[in-house]
């Protein structure tokens, strides 16, 4: 909670006293984003915490911006909520002003202005957006409190990012693993199994760190055109494309323990 | 107290009783008596071309500056006050930087017209007793050429702030018999080449002087390229091939 | 006996407090020692005490252990719940019940919670609270049954149910809202269940499973994870790397088996005189 603390002891009359104003809180949980060929998966869990207390066992960490665009966020909940409501503000003058919705790239790099802008006062929150390209690729990007932003093709970020991202590295980029001969390592994985190593990431990540737990929520983001890719089978996947642009979001829900 | 029509006339917050803003008018009036210009769409690019007249033999052609360049993929020329045009210009310019720097992407054509258009309706502006940063609407009208993901595209823009897509434009002083021309040749199957050579042919029908590289020049916008001022070698080239 | 060369004030010595604050203000803090969070409680009913515990340990928001025991023996009728500075409380337990077992021998009787409570607050007072156990003390003596809680600083309570540690108050609520007097066994049992599992799932520093411990007069049963609610779930993909997997640097094969010619000699007689 933001608190006020009187740093100097003496109480003197006359005498100068400092005070401190700390307005940050870290409020736990962890989110990640994986991307393949023709889709993109952005996930978190939903548990928002303070200290040893649980806040709330559901409160959304991921987000739908657009069909094409889904944003993570992650840190000191306040700031990423408010984060989130400004960037869809955006969105929409930007609609308004250009007559079409923002694509991927154009809302990485107004993350990135938005976060520098207040670089003196930074939104504690570390951001993961992910989403569909223009040339219909799938792609994620990360960024830091202030804005410096990278495209890759997986990131873990928050509290138990030390414990997924060398996981998703050895599972995603194939680090520490030697091919096979004559067997190469996919450049991309297919969409099922992505799936898998979200659920697996955060079931783990719940067993081992006490901020994760509660839900799993996971967008499923596909590009125009791309098939289901096995989608359809997995169970509970809902719908949740908005427009007829061609893109499609899919939500899938998970229990994750409650301990 | 009755107010004649010449009283109208002064201020630019003032509507005429006939509903006119007589400022803006005679601001639109101004242009027709700027240098001819006229500006082309194709499907491959988009051609502008401006007469520079030159009231003296003394006077260096090459410093007479009637086209210029937006950003990479925009190109504009004017016609009327071209002082006014700077200024103009300038804001189009700092939208541009403005719009790539914070979407890194190229701002559309008309998002960069409605720019300029939104800075043309800013006269008379002022709050309570504060002096209004603009006197007078522009005495200028722009023809703002560039290419987008919609493809090539010409918008003209005029002192009241509207703004209009042309497949084919013409402003100044022999705009009437460009426009007409302009109607009877253009076609949508026209190629760049065409374009460069229907706007120096019309320039050479209005204009008093005898068309050559020195009063008139040339700019186009091409995916490939961008906007370019064609160089007096090319610009000589296209009028021997005219 | 020789006298000191130098003099020393009676009581505490402070000396190495203040060279530590110097320290500190030049930017060396002391070393953080490992603190659990834990969900620990305690229960008399009808015929004794019951004794309750979770089974985490963590280190810092780490789950360092999923199913750890909190309860620890200090005499076959009394047992002590720990919170706090894990090393502290499995040493202090550890040594209390080697003392409480020379009491015993001593003094040919069986020994008192009261006995092993003064022990505790004695031992933890005399460290300043620098020794960080909290700890839940009960057990069933010849004066009937005794709980009572032990604050790291030593100072104690004997109350009829106590809670201690991060899901203190969790626990706590539950037995504020149900204890009753004289429960039977049953009830107390799935009391104490319930204000663990209220530690569990609303305490981060608290998870895993239950555990509990009955000590009556006659029998002591130690209930290793009475409730199991949080099992780990099925995964969904295996993680078996196949073979050759493993990048190497350099290959070095050794012989581990030792082969020895063996050239017999000419055979001599045997001496047999």
């Amino acid at each position: 909670m933001p608190d006020m603390v009187t740093l100097s002891r003496s109480s003197a009359p006359g005498q100068p006293q400092q005070r401190q104003f700390n307005p940050y809180t870290e409020n736990g949980g962890t989110i990640l984003a994986i991307s393949g060929a023709d889709f993109s998966v952005v996930a978190g869990d939903t548990r928002q915490s303070e200290g040893y207390s649980i806040q709330t066992r559901y409160a959304p960490k991921v987000f739908r911006l657009t069909d094409k665009a889904v944003l993570a966020v992650n840190g000191f909940a306040a700031d990423g909520n408010m984060f989130v409501k400004q960037v869809r503000q955006r969105l929409e003058w930007y609609r308004h002003a250009h007559a079409k919705d923002m694509p991927l790239r154009a809302i990485a790099r107004l993350i990135q202005t938005m976060l520098y802008a207040r670089r003196f006062f930074p939104y504690y929150v570390y951001n993961i957006l992910g989403g569909i390209e223009e040339d219909g690729s799938g792609a994620v990007y990360s960024f830091d409190p202030v804005g410096s932003y990278e495209r890759e093709s997986c990131r873990a970020a928050g509290a138990a990012q030390s414990l997924v991202q060398p996981f998703l590295d050895n599972q995603i980029y194939f680090k520490n693993q030697v091919p096979q001969p004559g067997r190469p390592h996919p450049k991309h994985l297919p969409l099922t199994t992505v799936i898998q190593l979200v659920i697996d990431s955060f079931t783990s990540a719940t067993e081992r760190h006490i901020e994760v737990g509660d839900g799993l929520e996971m967008y499923i983001v596909l590009a125009k055109g791309s098939p289901l890719h096995g989608l359809e089978s997995i169970d509970g996947v809902q719908e949740m494309t908005a427009t007829n642009e061609g893109e499609r979001i899919f939500i899938i829900r998970r229990n994750l323990k409650r301990d | 107290m009755f107010l004649t029509r010449s009283e109208y006339d002064r201020g630019v917050n003032t509507f005429s009783p006939e509903g006119r803003l007589f400022q803006v008018e005679y601001a639109i009036e101004a242009i027709k008596l700027g240098s001819t210009t006229v500006g082309v769409r194709t499907d491959e690019g988009v051609i502008l071309g401006v007469e520079k007249r030159t009231q003296s033999p003394l006077l260096e052609s090459s410093s007479i500056e009637k086209i210029m360049e937006i950003d990479t993929h925009l190109g504009c020329a004017m016609s009327g006050l071209t002082a006014d045009a700077r200024t103009m210009i300038d804001h189009a310019r700092v939208t541009a930087q403005n719009h790539s720097f914070t979407y890194d992407e190229k701002i559309k054509v008309e998002s960069v017209t409605q720019a300029v258009c939104d800075l043309a309706l800013r006269f008379g502006e002022s709050v309570h007793d504060e002096e209004a940063m603009m006197s007078r609407p522009f005495g200028v009208a722009l023809l703002i050429a560039g290419i987008d993901e919609l493809g090539p595209q010409l918008y003209h823009t005029d002192p009241s702030g509207t703004f209009v897509r042309y497949q084919a434009k013409a402003i100044g002083s022999g705009s009437e018999a460009a426009q007409a021309e302009l109607q009877d040749k253009w076609h949508s199957k026209m190629t760049l080449k065409e374009a460069q050579i229907l706007c120096l042919r019309i320039l050479k029908q209005v204009m008093e002087e005898k068309l050559d590289r020195h009063n008139v020049q040339i700019a186009q916008v091409t995916t490939d390229k961008g906007f370019e001022i064609l160089d007096e070698t090319r610009l000589t080239g296209i009028i021997e091939e005219m | 006996m020789a006298a000191a060369s130098v003099y020393s004030s009676p009581g505490f010595d402070f000396s190495n407090q203040i060279r530590n604050n110097f320290l500190a203000g030049k930017g060396l803090p002391l070393p953080k020692a490992t603190s659990t969070g834990t969900t620990i409680v305690g229960c008399i009913f009808e015929d004794g005490v019951i004794l309750g515990a979770d089974t985490r340990a963590t280190e810092g928001p780490i789950v360092a252990d999923k199913n750890c025991e909190k309860i620890h023996y200090l005499t076959e009728s009394i047992r002590c719940c720990g919170a706090g500075t894990a090393a502290d409380t499995e040493f202090v337990t550890n040594l209390i019940s080697s003392n409480m077992e020379m009491h015993a021998l001593t003094h040919g009787r069986k020994p008192r919670v009261v006995t092993a409570m003064t022990m505790l607050k004695q031992y933890l007072f005399q460290h300043q609270g620098q020794v960080g156990a909290a700890l839940v003390l009960g057990g069933v003596d010849a004066t009937g049954p005794n709980l009572f809680t032990i604050a790291p600083h030593g100072s104690t309570d004997k109350l009829p149910y106590v809670t201690m540690g991060s899901g203190s108050l969790a626990a706590m609520a539950v037995f504020e809202s149900t204890w009753q007097p004289n429960m039977s066994r049953a009830d107390a049992l799935q009391l104490v269940k319930d204000a663990i599992s209220a530690g569990i799932f609303n305490d981060l520093g608290s998870g895993s499973n239950v555990d509990a411990c009955i000590i009556t007069a006659t029998h002591t049963e130690m209930l290793r994870n009475v409730e199991m609610p949080n099992e780990r779930v099925q995964k969904e993909r295996t993680y078996v790397f196949p073979k050759g997997t493993t990048a190497w640097k350099k290959e070095d094969i050794k012989k581990l088996v030792l082969t020895e010619e063996i050239t017999p000699l000419a055979v001599e007689a045997m001496d047999t005189t």
